[in-house]
């Protein structure tokens, strides 16, 4: 357990607000390295209760090494440490006694290229409930299915084709399966890593609005490259520069009054 | 700036200056595609060489001459106990039938003429005959006209690999072997037919009666023992090397040595199974079951560095996507990497099981070479394989194993071809685009 009394007292040079008041993930001083690399340097952040928030900043960043950190995804990488503390709930995910596959659980992913398992398109969405034991039956299996499909948006396109390859569908509608996949096994917080830097401008439109229906139920943390997806979307806004967080806020303050100079500069389109 | 008064080229000058070399390149590229086509020339020359020379030499060894006789199933001669068991057909004077149905044939005259008689039917007549009326016991008591084989001189006579022309002293066959060879063929009782015994004979010192289905059951043996061993051991290897193990001295030394043993010499895994599981543990020696084994540590290292690549060229997309939905290292293992690896697997596998399936070196260690005429019933009977055979057979002396060596050649191509184009319709088929 984090204590309450020192969460909120932490010394930071990140501009902005970084706390919130209904936190979900309490991030605070976190650095990661890869070997002897640092690419994280003492970040501080929370993010709250169905909030959408994006990470902005130029390539290399470390914008998606900290998304990544957030569910562990960092584990798989051998030389890959991580200090600081990261807590969910207030509980610290890195603790020992944290399992990896609950925390995943809870915290589903979607990655920057659509990746489908090379499987149905019902087994694709089925295949975490499945494995986390949520249903108990064939009938809830596909009740779980059917309501993640709706709520990614692709239940009246792929309806009548449950059992074909979910690798055979377009860019975009694989990258809404992928979503529907990741909120079959009803996580709180979905993390997105450039969801639509694959996708062409129809099919991002598309992913845009059900990200904003899914932040009404979801945290969602969106890494992204197009500073007009982060403006359009998400309610606050994180700038990445060269492994530390430059600036929290608003994202209407952030786009509009950029205090730190850099987020100006970047924004403004002279870095980046 | 330039120190040296250079300066650049105009457009003008720098597109002569490359229609100039365009030439000489074009000039290069025509080489090179010479080049190449004279070696897939000279390569596609050999194999058509290697072909035909064991086709045509393999392909008569398929058939062989048989000599038709009347024969008089004596039913108390070839029956003395009269139960018509195995044992009492044994005992009885098929032989003697026999040659008295060729005696009555070409009448030969003295001992000398009845003894040159004797070498022209196989030495495998009477076993047929028992067989014969094993099969069917109404036939005792008839006269029948039954084909031998007849005995492998007569054959090479035949075929003209014996010539009438050589002096007799030279001559495996004297002329009145000869004379009785013409006086059956002008009553056209010589015919020449598919052979009955190269696919279901075993081994044999006589060749018209020697064939591969011994060695072949023993290949089979072999090789699935080697399966057995071989692949969930060289899979559970790869996946552990390749998943599991971590990065550092310890591993590093087991990949290099891995790769290393694919490079080891096979006759060095005959003497370690030699050495081990016959000197150690005491196992018998010329069982399918020990072959199986040396086999699978010949072939271990090539399942094991295939299955590598087949899991190494999982897409990592694939498993971020299985991890980030919470499944365990298992699950994904299990689920997502080894049936996307499996074809680049089992392909590998094929292809080092057809690499065992001519290995002859480590089995010769371990006494597969013992001249053995039963076929195996089971992994623990005395057996041979094919290449051993065909090495066996080479080495014999009687013209007609020539031929028989080639036919134990095209059987066994046969089988590898076929094991090839099951891997390659087995990747096609599990193929799986993502």
């Amino acid at each position: 357990m984090v204590s309450n009394s020192n969460i909120n007292n932490v010394k930071t040079k990140t501009i902005g607000e970084i706390f919130s008041k209904d936190p979900k993930i309490i991030c605070r001083n976190v650095d990661v390295f890869y070997g002897e690399k640092q690419a994280i340097k003492d970040v501080s952040i929370d993010i709250a209760s169905r909030e959408i928030i994006s990470f902005i900043g130029p390539s290399g960043c470390g914008k998606s090494t900290f998304l990544r950190c957030l569910n562990r995804m960092n584990d798989t990488i051998d030389t890959c440490k991580v200090k600081g503390s990261i807590s969910l709930d207030k509980e610290d995910i890195y603790d020992e006694k944290i399992d990896v596959v609950t925390l995943r659980a809870k915290i589903g992913m979607v990655f920057q290229k659509p990746n489908p398992f090379p499987k149905s398109i019902y087994e694709n969405v089925a295949y975490g409930p499945k494995i986390h034991g949520l249903s108990s039956s064939k009938e809830e299996l596909d009740f779980i299915v059917e309501n993640s499909l709706k709520d990614s948006g692709l239940w009246e396109e792929v309806k009548d084709r449950l059992q074909s390859p979910g690798t055979g569908l377009s860019g975009g509608q694989q990258q809404r399966l992928c979503i529907a996949r990741a909120i079959a096994v009803s996580p709180e917080i979905i993390l997105m890593d450039e969801p639509c830097s694959a996708l062409d401008p129809i099919a991002t439109a598309k992913i845009e609005e059900l990200i904003n229906q899914l932040g009404k139920n979801y945290s969602i943390v969106i890494v992204t490259h197009s500073m007009q997806q982060a403006a359009r979307i998400s309610q606050r806004t994180a700038y990445f520069h060269l492994g530390e967080l430059i600036e929290v806020g608003e994202t209407k303050k952030i786009f509009t009054m950029p205090k730190d100079k850099q987020t100006e500069a970047y924004i403004s389109g002279r870095i980046g | 700036m330039n120190k040296n008064n250079s300066k650049m080229l105009t457009a003008d000058e720098a597109s002569k200056i490359v229609a100039s070399s365009v030439i000489r390149r074009r000039k290069k590229d025509a080489r090179l595609k010479t080049y190449g086509r004279i070696a897939i020339g000279l390569a596609v020359s050999f194999l058509i060489f290697l072909f035909v020379s064991i086709f045509s030499k393999g392909i008569p060894g398929f058939f062989q001459y048989y000599v038709t006789l009347d024969v008089y199933l004596d039913r108390d001669r070839l029956d003395p106990k009269g139960d018509l068991s195995p044992e009492s057909l044994y005992n009885g004077d098929a032989r003697s039938i026999v040659l008295e149905s060729l005696y009555k044939v070409i009448n030969p005259k003295g001992r000398k003429e009845k003894k040159a008689a004797k070498k022209i039917i196989s030495s495998n007549a009477d076993v047929r005959i028992s067989k014969m009326v094993l099969d069917n016991s109404k036939i005792l008591g008839k006269t029948i006209s039954i084909t031998f084989a007849v005995d492998d001189d007569i054959d090479s006579f035949l075929r003209g690999y014996i010539k009438r022309e050589t002096p007799s002293s030279e001559r495996r066959i004297n002329d009145t072997v000869i004379k009785f060879v013409d006086k059956l063929s002008a009553e056209n009782r010589i015919s020449y037919k598919f052979s009955d015994y190269i696919l279901t004979g075993s081994a044999s010192r006589s060749p018209e009666i020697a064939g591969i289905k011994g060695a072949f059951i023993g290949s089979m043996l072999t090789l699935a023992v080697c399966f057995i061993i071989a692949f969930p051991l060289g899979v559970a290897t790869a996946v552990y090397l390749e998943e599991f193990a971590p990065k550092n001295r310890i591993t590093e030394i087991i990949e290099v040595n891995i790769n290393n043993l694919a490079a080891v010499p096979s006759v060095v895994f005959g003497i370690l199974g030699l050495a081990i599981f016959i000197g150690v543990f005491g196992m018998p020696r010329s069982i399918p079951l020990l072959g199986g084994m040396v086999l699978a540590l010949m072939t271990l290292p090539t399942i094991i560095i295939s299955s590598r690549a087949a899991i190494r060229a999982v897409p990592p997309s694939i498993k971020d996507a299985a991890y980030g939905i919470g499944a365990s290292k298992l699950q994904t293992i299990f689920h997502h990497v080894l049936p996307l690896a499996m074809p680049g697997m089992l392909t590998g596998t094929i292809i080092g099981m057809a690499q065992a399936l001519g290995e002859t070196a480590p089995l010769l260690m371990i006494g597969m070479v013992a001249f053995i005429v039963d076929i195996p019933g089971g992994v623990t009977d005395p057996g041979t394989v094919l290449p051993v055979q065909i090495f066996m057979w080479a080495d014999f002396a009687e013209r007609m194993f020539i031929q028989k060596t080639s036919s134990a050649i095209i059987v066994l191509l046969v089988f590898l071809i076929f094991m090839n184009a099951a891997a390659v319709i087995l990747r096609k088929k599990l193929e799986r685009r993502w």
